[in-house]
């Protein structure tokens, strides 16, 4: 009797190779993408999505092209902090094309595809009843069309903002095997227990670990990040002071660092940048 | 997932797919030598692992649109999220008439049923990405009651027979 690897294909369906066509897609678009750098943190509430989108921007204001992806599914913010909210989507032939924010960063955001602000992102399924099982599936598929079908043209630079957690860095690793990850903490040793589990797992997808960033510096007394980032082997990006304007700004969509750069925590962002610039260098960000 | 048939021990090949009918698929599986055939009927939970894939079972006729996957499973999407899809009979997504069937459905494509010029004016309402997949719905739809050409009233039958 023939065993199931005697047996070319699967029938008809061709499940392998719809899969791989996907993933071909994938590597097509992101071919025109000199970096994708992902922000994670284990811990929530350190800030990402504000470093996400002022990182992007200092970027944008050396002159690289960026594109931002929120890749929180379930708690999107950046077409909010990069000013497109509200904005409708046009497909073409191209792709979807992704509203241009501040000093002209691309976003794409499940925000621009929910019906209202207190609308959660549920899955239309026959039963709702063991969605865990699937949702994963669901929501890696998710960002795969996300960086395969947005239309995000030619760029120096795509910004990825992850939720709190790890789980999303492993799908995101999958799917983008040249990732650079940026880890961000905050100075208290709940958040440096968990970003240091964040930095094994970030060592243990192989791709680059440009460095740990310390978000709120000064907020309060805290232990120190360049010595979380020394026993992680992992770079120190630097620090951003805490400053309540950049929580301010992020709220009227014009991130910080392009409507005051002058003041202390945006050129500490702006430094920053700059050494993941320099880490990227390879990849001509 | 492969199937053999064990008097021929030939594998057997994809014959049809129907449904999805209350979650379920049926998917026929033919032996090409002896013609024994086999249906495959998944229970929602395996439908919907399938769906969850983005793939589509009995393979794909055309390139995927974009965001097709999302925007097929989302439960809650923006009305007016894309440009010239503003509600009604254009929204996308599980508020679409033909939602429960083309995301999972890719059954054998049945004899062609002639459509008159205003039917085929109202499905090319229908967004693009879901179009060709609403169109075969249809057209499996009179081809089993009978229907000899696809109008309005047959568009509107099947509207009713898919529940929306």
């Amino acid at each position: 009797m023939k065993r199931y690897r005697d047996i070319a294909g699967d029938g008809g369906s061709n499940i392998v190779g719809q899969v791989e066509a996907q993933l071909g897609k994938l590597r097509q678009r992101l071919a025109s993408v000199g970096a994708v750098v992902a922000v994670v943190s284990g811990k929530g509430g350190v800030g990402k999505s504000t470093l996400a989108a002022n990182l992007a921007c200092c970027l944008a204001l050396d002159g690289s092209r960026v594109g931002v992806l929120d890749a929180d599914l379930n708690g999107p913010t950046q077409a909010k902090v990069l000013g497109v909210r509200g904005r409708r989507l046009v497909v073409t032939d191209e792709g979807v094309e992704p509203p241009r924010g501040a000093l002209g960063v691309k976003v794409m955001s499940m925000d621009l595809l929910l019906a209202a602000d207190a609308t959660p992102l549920t899955w239309d399924a026959p039963v709702q009843d063991e969605a865990h099982t699937w949702r994963g599936t669901v929501e890696a598929n998710a960002i795969r069309e996300f960086l395969a079908d947005t239309n995000w043209g030619t760029l120096d630079a795509l910004v990825l903002d992850l939720p709190p957690g790890t789980d999303r860095l492993l799908t995101i690793a999958s799917l983008v095997p040249t990732l650079g990850i940026v880890i961000v903490t905050i100075p208290s040793d709940v958040s440096h227990l968990v970003v240091r589990k964040s930095i094994t797992v970030a060592a243990q997808t192989k791709s680059p670990v440009l460095g740990l960033v310390e978000n709120m510096a000064g907020l309060f007394p805290g232990p120190d990040a360049a010595k979380l980032a020394a026993d992680g082997g992992i770079p120190y990006l630097g620090s951003v002071p805490f400053d309540r304007e950049l929580a301010v700004s992020a709220d009227r969509g014009e991130p910080l660092v392009a409507t005051a750069p002058e003041r202390e925590s945006a050129r500490a962002l702006q430094l920053i940048a700059r050494a993941i610039r320099a880490a990227l260098a390879p990849r001509a960000v | 997932m492969k199937f053999l048939c064990l008097d021929c021990d030939a594998p057997m090949k994809l014959h049809s797919t129907e449904g999805p009918d209350e979650g379920s698929l049926a998917v026929t599986f033919r032996c090409p030598e002896c013609g024994f055939r086999v249906a495959m009927l998944t229970n929602p939970f395996e439908t919907q692992m399938v769906r969850s894939l983005g793939v589509k079972v009995g393979g794909r006729a055309q390139e995927p649109a974009p965001f097709e996957h999302l925007r097929s499973m989302m439960a809650n999407p923006r009305a007016d999220a894309f440009e010239g899809e503003a509600g009604g009979e254009t929204a996308a997504g599980p508020g679409c008439p033909f939602a429960a069937v083309v995301n999972d459905g890719a059954a054998a494509p049945p004899e062609t049923v002639p459509w008159t010029s205003e039917a085929e004016a109202r499905i090319e309402r229908i967004p693009s990405f879901i179009r060709p997949m609403a169109r075969r719905a249809i057209e499996r739809f009179a081809a089993d009651h009978g229907y000899a050409t696809i109008d309005e009233t047959v568009m509107n039958e099947a509207r009713g027979a898919f529940g929306m």
